[in-house]
């Protein structure tokens, strides 16, 4: 609303829909997987907007980079339980 | 000779000044001229102000000159050329005139409503209690008695006829209308129109209504009954005062806030007053209450107020704080964006804080939300287009207030006084429901106030202003953010001045009141306890169920009530269908007291489920609850797809009914082509054509909308063990 910038969900999409040629010459398999990385960025728009960042897909990165890594770490978290319950 | 009252109407007359009205205590109304010269001013290069002197002194009117200093809001004192006309009737022409024979000149205050003028000079408002000295029909003094702010004016004894037709005469033609007014309720044919005219004009001599409430009188009723009384030479005082005609102004559409908007036109009064239901703004949220109050704290005349919207409302506010200030209102506003750098413009240029809330099922939710946040950031930190802040750092301000928060202070304070008011008021109690009509009216204009802030055409506004308010908010959210975090809490969602926690614990009393004051104190703004949940969900996307959505979610709080936002049973455009049963399952869910209890009460929630599914699909369900209700979102013609809206506006258009954008349309999905029947349609529908399938669809889509998220979340570990959080140094606020 009288706002002369993007949204940071528009930034997002207009990003996303930059690699159409990139995500079209994917497997369909890739094409999901690279879906889904698109959807961790969207776990943090609100912190992307507030950081205000030149290069907003650096954000993006980022924000894509922490939802993997805390995934990394929960199972690496349940691998070690599991271990740890083996006789 | 002293008469006392309430102001009832004002507006300039065509002798030198203003009429006024009043509801005398002696329970006459009574009719006064008050002489009331008006000025405006011009300021420009000296010869330039000379040329125009000399323009005026031979004006045929008489016009009083003066040279003398004045303060514009930007710039500071100024010299200005001061041309006062005794008429303000003729100010109107006069500045026409000179602003077009002088067009290089800047001109302040030439375009004020003639009531401000008169309240920024009298303290007089619609409905004032007053006291006014007479000599003849000419006002003498004038002296108010209350002011705008009181929370319990002494009630005006507005004497009401209520004007109603049988049908909507967008749709149908009706055929007789009922009246209303003191114990007497009738319906009168609309034919022979004589005789319901000499009922109408009977009613208005003996009865003397200061209030023609009315359905569809803007866009129908009162033309008609112009036009009736033309044709069959029947005088119908309308009017109070017998010099003027029925005022009416055109029908019109203008796009706000993402919506196309459509006024029908309007038709007004002298000295009585005439208001529709149906064209009046935001009518179904506050009613007449609520538009008295507009008028009262805007000073703006009830008629207009009731059907302008709440942005003039606060325009007009902040144009009697100026006039009573000395402040000059510049006619045309020219004050450029100041230049930025890229990276000051993308810092600078969001909106409010919207988090991506974490999706699923939550118990002993926390609801807090900062009590009017954007308003009270413009008082609390003196936020006005012409205070100068130095550096990024947002302290409360040393200087003057400046014109806004000298505005809205009394405003925000007079609203936080009804909603603490209505806090402790037991739910029977009378006065309740005035107390929510008026916040609610104060809230529109509270609100509409930032936005004013940073649209370019408003007088007081500057989009750096309205930069630093919504700044401020986005710190203010990361500080109770922060603050709750240190406290323990996990942040569910954010949503601009309000948030959502938990713990694990259940949330104790005590523990709260610690929250709230420890947000309150890192902020510096009033935080308040929206409630705690019971049970709260936060919904996915529809399209993707890992993408959450800002401001979508349903829960019950500790006293059961429930709160609903952006799903179907909340939409204007969904079949009530569709909200009876989402509400209906809402109501069932509300019973379990946690989470674990709703097991016990699916079995009734699938049983009222199949009851909706099975009357929808055997035909058994009133036709009303499969409306579905659409604007318009441009002309028809403009329509290359047309949506179900546009084609059941086009049956409509066919029968030769004006559909204009803006304007919504009620239709019913049917089998095949066009796939819609408008319902205003003068044919029945068959029931047989309705489209079942298509609803059963959007039923199930209602249905899973609740029902999918109703398995609690798992809880996440917390992947890192938080270390306590030390407390921070509290650092003067910054904007960034």
């Amino acid at each position: 609303m009288g706002r002369t910038l993007p949204t940071a969900t528009d930034l997002l999409l207009q990003e996303q829909e930059s690699f159409a040629r990139f995500r079209r010459a994917l497997r369909r398999s890739d094409q999901l997987a690279l879906d889904d990385l698109f959807v961790s960025a969207r776990q943090h728009l609100a912190a992307t907007q507030y950081a205000a960042h030149a290069l907003p897909f650096e954000v993006m990165l980022l924000s894509m980079l922490l939802e993997e890594h805390k995934l990394v770490i929960r199972l690496q978290r349940q691998l070690e339980e599991m271990t740890r319950r083996l006789p | 000779m002293n008469t006392s009252g309430w102001l009832f109407d004002i507006y300039p007359n065509r002798l030198n000044g203003l009429t006024l009205w009043l509801i005398g205590d002696d329970g006459q109304r009574h009719c006064f001229q008050h002489k009331f010269p008006v000025s405006f001013y011009a300021a420009g290069p000296t010869h330039r102000l000379r040329a125009l002197w000399k323009y005026l002194s031979e004006y045929p009117q008489p016009v009083k000159l003066s040279r003398t200093e004045r303060r514009d809001i930007y710039t500071g004192l100024i010299p200005v050329l001061a041309c006062e006309i005794p008429n303000p009737a003729a100010l109107h022409a006069l500045f026409q005139q000179v602003s077009q024979a002088f067009p290089d000149l800047t001109y302040y205050d030439a375009d004020i409503h003639p009531a401000l003028r008169y309240a920024a000079a009298t303290n007089l408002f619609p409905l004032a209690r007053c006291q006014v000295e007479t000599l003849g029909s000419q006002v003498q003094t004038i002296q108010t008695l209350d002011t705008r702010w009181e929370l319990n004016p002494q009630p005006a004894p507005l004497r009401t006829l209520t004007l109603e037709p049988d049908q909507d005469p967008a749709c149908r033609t009706p055929t007789s209308i009922r009246f209303q007014y003191e114990r007497c309720a009738y319906t009168l044919t609309l034919q022979p129109a004589r005789a319901l005219l000499i009922n109408l004009r009977s009613i208005l001599d003996r009865f003397d209504p200061d209030l023609l409430l009315t359905s569809h009188g803007d866009s129908w009723l009162i033309p008609w009954l112009a036009e009736k009384s033309r044709e069959l030479n029947l005088p119908l005082p309308l009017n109070r005062d017998p010099a003027y005609e029925v005022i009416t102004h055109k029908e019109h559409t203008y796009f706000s806030y993402g919506h196309i908007v459509y006024r029908s036109q309007q038709s007004q009064f002298f000295g009585r007053w005439h208001l529709d239901k149906h064209n009046a703004m935001l009518w179904s949220d506050y009613g007449l209450e609520g538009a008295l109050e507009m008028a009262r704290v805007t000073c703006l005349p009830v008629q207009e107020v009731a059907r302008l919207s709440p942005g003039t409302g606060i325009s007009a506010m902040q144009f009697v704080t100026a006039l009573q200030t000395g402040v000059l209102i510049p006619w045309r506003k020219a004050e450029p964006e100041k230049p930025k750098t890229a990276l000051e413009l993308i810092r600078a240029d969001m909106g409010g804080m919207v988090y991506q809330p974490t999706i699923g099922l939550h118990e002993n939710v926390i609801g807090i939300d900062f009590v009017s946040m954007y308003p009270g950031i413009m008082v609390h930190f003196n936020i006005s287009p012409e205070v100068p802040r130095s550096g990024a750092a947002l302290e409360p301000s040393t200087l003057q207030p400046g014109l806004v928060p000298q505005t809205l202070a009394p405003l925000l304070q007079k609203r936080i006084a009804y909603k603490s008011a209505l806090f402790d008021m037991p739910r029977w109690h009378t006065l309740r429901e005035k107390y929510k009509a008026r916040s609610s009216a104060e809230k529109w204009l509270l609100v509409t106030c930032f936005g004013y802030l940073g649209y370019k055409n408003a007088r007081f506004g500057r989009i750096e202003s309205h930069e630093a308010v919504t700044a401020y908010g986005r710190e203010a959210l990361l500080r109770a953010k922060e603050a709750a975090e240190e406290l323990g809490y996990e942040i569910l969602h954010m949503y601009v001045d309000g948030l959502w926690l938990k713990k694990a614990a259940k949330p104790q009393p005590e523990a709260v009141r610690r929250l709230l004051e420890k947000v309150a104190d890192r902020t510096g703004l009033p935080i308040a306890l929206d409630g705690i949940y019971r049970w709260v969900a936060f919904l996915p996307s529809q399209l993707n169920q890992r993408v959450p959505v800002p401001n979508r979610y349903f829960g019950v709080f500790q006293d059961g009530s429930i709160k609903v936002r952006g799903i179907e049973c909340r939409r204007r455009d969904t079949a009530p269908l569709l909200s009876k049963t989402q509400t209906g399952i809402l109501q069932i869910l509300a019973k379990a007291p946690d989470a674990a209890a709703f097991g016990t009460l699916l079995p009734e929630v699938q049983r009222f489920i199949s009851t909706q599914q099975r009357a929808l699909r055997e035909g058994r369900l009133p036709l009303e609850d499969l409306i579905l209700r659409q604007r318009l979102s441009r002309e028809l013609d403009a329509y290359r797809t047309p949506s179900p809206a546009a084609r059941a506006a086009q049956q409509l258009a066919a029968l030769g009914k004006s559909m204009r954008a803006g304007q919504s349309v009620r239709f019913i999905l049917t089998r095949g082509q066009p796939g819609v029947h408008a319902w205003d349609l003068p044919t029945q529908i068959d029931p047989k054509t309705i489209d079942i399938q298509r609803y059963q669809t959007l039923l199930q889509r209602a249905i899973d909308t609740l029902l999918n998220t109703l398995a609690p979340t798992a809880p996440q570990p917390n992947i890192f063990d938080l270390p306590p959080c030390p407390e921070p140094h509290q650092q003067p606020l910054k904007i960034y």
